[in-house]
């Protein structure tokens, strides 16, 4: 198979990684209740940001303002910007739609398309945007399941159902389909909580690989995973952002008494 | 809310304050009997030896904590000074027992006027009492004083070694030289563990 | 890895037609839309035009007198028909609805094998059935059994009409509660019928409402049934071997006569008939559903 593109040539010098996607003042509210108050947040490029807090903090809407799928639940309001390499997400029109293909997002439960094969459910987006060229689509197909550890797995029948695979294997195939669409940002909303620890530890092992080339934002119950896949870390409770900072700060030594408290499991 | 790693936390507390009191206990019949010039070297083994003992203990309490909780925090940086102060008092206990061996070893040293020990040995007492103290409360002030203290037995330290060279009687110069090192050496863990207290409350480490 | 330079390579790949998508989207609602407005229209104009034709009908007279004579200047009123319709849908219920819900929770619960499906079909079948044939079942059972028109003859009937759309509704509604709700009743050692009265129809019950309300409003309009049970009348309930009026008849009938009096007051039972079968529906409703905030989180839209 020909690859299409030439390999991209290595840079010498290190670069400084930028912010990738900036939120700025977001309010986030469901029916008049105010959900996330005045959050505004700087997520690197080429790393994994956790978002950690108690439930109900506001984290997982925090995390859907950022894409726009907040918006689409009933008497939900956003207001603030996004932006995503300098442009802001919430501007009206066309444009926003382009935007929020560059923003993937993988959930709580592995929910692969049933009626679909492996090929198909990665393909998925890709034949939705339009993408007709077949040497393409399974240049993709392959890239994105080699990239979560799937390809191995399953390429000898690519034809089998989505749904005939393990947990852990259906979670990485979504993974999979969100990154057929060619993101740059990928939010994964406790991607691994419903997962054995052999498979979270799969998906561990990805996202360290997956931040080389992407940026990555995940919000997570389970602190030690945090501490494990994050560079940085935001503490967020009762709709503010508390702490934000890098893991190894958050965790040795964090400024905030509430972050503390938390961390070290005084409240839940 | 109890934690399930609070129970723990507390046995780790009472271990440390075990070993602080016996090295108190150890540092200050060690210099009182070398100056009174008695021979205490068989007690200050075994305190040297029970002090050990607890070392373990803390160790294998210390490392079953962070396998089955994986603490963060305060409670992270508690743990890890906990491993770093409990060997600071396995080494009282050990320059204890040294101070004890001296004496043991040189036999009758009344003759030597002790005087430089004298004076360096009620500062190191309360340099040691203060240390356990400051740990036991997490006190900052203390810590500071502990840095200046330290100082202050250095310099003392560098001044009256020198001038052992000079000294007539070589066993007591002997003697002087050996105790003046142990001595110094016991004021230097008493400001680490004053260092590990201010790691443990503000998260910084002061560069040595 | 695909590198970034690779997927901005892909990404020349996608097709941007963005205003294309919008556009088809904005246009499939537009249609959409409109098919409902085209659904709406003959519920409204039908609405509109009972209203507007038997409001001028309506009075304390209309409610409370039996039927003049025809044609005179005393109309008189519908309160005999009202009074029937009103004890036939209470009569019927009585029967309809334990068994329909026994049926359903039996279908539910149990009906899982051959006996189960086999009871399925026929309830679904007799769903379908035209009413005038239950009406002519009715009136040789009961009427040629006993010898006259009476109120049993006609509850039979519409009992019958009830039962199985009660008995698929109340399926459906328990088929919506989770197996995760039964388990927790199981595993704290409840009795299946604790489970199924205690936990089941409770988290149904808003399910069960819609389904009887449907059932009681389908059997407050059937009219062919009752021309062969209850016959009609223009007196008051005067015992259960005697003839009685219900709305549906006394519209029809009034329809038929060339009078104008007789065509309003036909508008005007009409009328009368929806605001009976509206005002249970949201009397009942109020009253079952006011304890628990809702009731059932499991809800079937009407259409069962």
């Amino acid at each position: 198979m020909e690859t299409v593109t030439k390999t991209p040539i290595k840079h010498t010098s290190v670069e400084e990684p930028r912010y990738k996607l900036i939120a700025e003042n977001i309010v986030a509210s469901y029916n008049g209740i105010v959900a996330v108050k005045n959050v505004s947040m700087k997520f690197k490029d080429k790393a994994v940001t956790a978002l950690i807090g108690p439930s109900g903090c506001g984290k997982t809407t925090f995390l859907r303002t950022l894409n726009r799928m907040h918006e689409l639940t009933k008497s939900a309001k956003v207001e603030g910007r996004v932006l995503l390499d300098g442009d802001d997400l919430y501007s009206s029109g066309e444009d926003a739609i382009i935007h929020r293909r560059k923003i993937g997002m993988v959930f709580q439960k592995p929910n692969p398309f049933p009626t679909m094969s492996i090929y198909d459910n990665v393909a998925a987006g890709l034949k939705l945007n339009g993408v007709k060229n077949k040497d393409v689509m399974d240049q993709i197909v392959k890239g994105c399941l080699e990239m979560v550890y799937l390809w191995d797995e399953v390429k000898h029948d690519l034809k089998k159902p989505g749904m005939s695979l393990s947990g852990g294997q259906q979670q990485r195939l979504c993974i999979a389909r969100a990154l057929a669409i060619q993101p740059e940002v990928l939010l994964m909303d406790e991607p691994a909580s419903a997962l054995d620890p052999i498979a979270t530890q799969k998906i561990e092992e990805m996202m360290t690989e997956l931040k080389k080339e992407y940026t990555i934002i995940i919000v997570t119950h389970n602190m030690q995973q945090a501490v494990r896949v994050s560079d940085y870390t935001g503490f967020m409770y009762l709709g503010d952002l508390v702490e934000f900072g890098e893991t190894k700060q958050i965790f040795e030594n964090p400024r905030n008494e509430i972050t503390a408290k938390y961390v070290q499991g005084q409240f839940g | 809310m109890t934690r399930l790693i609070d129970p723990h936390l507390q046995k780790l507390s009472f271990l440390m304050e075990k070993m602080g009191a016996l090295s108190v206990q150890s540092i200050n019949s060690a210099l009182d009997s070398y100056l009174e010039g008695k021979n205490v070297r068989s007690e200050a083994h075994k305190l040297a030896q029970e002090i050990l003992g607890l070392y373990d203990e803390v160790g294998d309490l210390t490392f079953d904590m962070i396998l089955r909780y994986q603490p963060v925090a305060s409670d992270f940086r508690l743990i890890r000074s906990c491993i770093e102060v409990s060997y600071g008092f396995t080494r009282f206990g050990r320059y204890a027992y040294d101070i004890t061996a001296v004496r043991d070893m040189f036999g009758d040293i009344t003759e030597c006027k002790n005087q430089v020990i004298y004076t360096l040995s009620g500062e190191i007492k309360h340099m040691i009492s203060m240390a356990v103290q400051c740990f036991a409360t997490l006190d900052l002030e203390k810590a500071r004083q502990l840095k200046t203290d330290e100082d202050l037995v250095d310099r003392y330290y560098n001044k009256h070694l020198p001038m052992l060279i000079n000294s007539d009687n070589v066993k007591c110069a002997l003697a002087d030289a050996l105790v003046l090192r142990y001595l110094e050496r016991i004021a230097d863990h008493a400001s680490f563990m004053g260092e590990s207290v201010n790691y443990i409350v503000t998260g910084q480490r002061r560069y040595r | 890895m695909i590198t970034i330079e690779q997927r901005a390579e892909f990404r020349k790949h996608f097709r941007n037609n963005i205003s294309i998508r919008l556009a088809a989207d904005k246009m499939i609602k537009g249609i959409v839309l409109g098919c409902v407005v085209i659904a709406i229209i003959p519920l409204g104009s039908i609405l509109l035009e009972v209203v507007r034709n038997g409001v001028p009908a309506l009075s304390i007279v209309f409610f409370t007198q039996e039927p003049g004579a025809i044609g005179s200047d005393q109309p008189g009123g519908i309160g005999p028909a009202i009074q029937g319709t009103l004890m036939l849908i209470g009569m019927s219920s009585l029967i309809g609805v334990p068994v329909g819900v026994l049926g359903g929770i039996f279908l539910s619960e149990f009906g899982n094998n051959r006996l189960g499906h086999m009871i399925r079909f026929f309830n679904d079948v007799l769903a379908e059935f035209p009413t005038i044939v239950i009406g002519l079942f009715a009136f040789i059972m009961i009427v040629l059994t006993f010898g006259y028109f009476s109120i049993l003859a006609g509850t039979f009937a519409l009992s019958i009409i009830m039962l199985p759309i009660i008995t698929r509704t109340t399926e459906e509604a328990l088929k919506l509660v989770p197996v995760t709700y039964r388990e927790a009743g199981y595993a704290l050692g409840v009795k299946r019928w604790i489970v199924i009265t205690k936990i089941l129809l409770t988290s149904a019950k808003s399910g069960l409402i819609t389904g009887i309300m449907l059932a009681v409003a389908r059997i407050g309009g059937e009219t062919a049934p009752l021309i062969f049970t209850i016959l009609g009348s223009d007196q008051f309930f005067s015992g259960f071997d005697q003839p009685m009026d219900a709305l549906p008849l006394r519209i029809w009938r009034l329809s038929l006569l060339p009078y104008d009096t007789a065509t309003a007051q036909g508008w005007g039972a009409a009328l009368v008939l929806i605001l009976i079968v509206l005002s249970l529906n949201i009397g009942v409703r109020y009253i079952f559903m006011r304890k628990h905030g809702g009731g059932g989180r499991f809800r079937i839209k009407a259409g069962g």
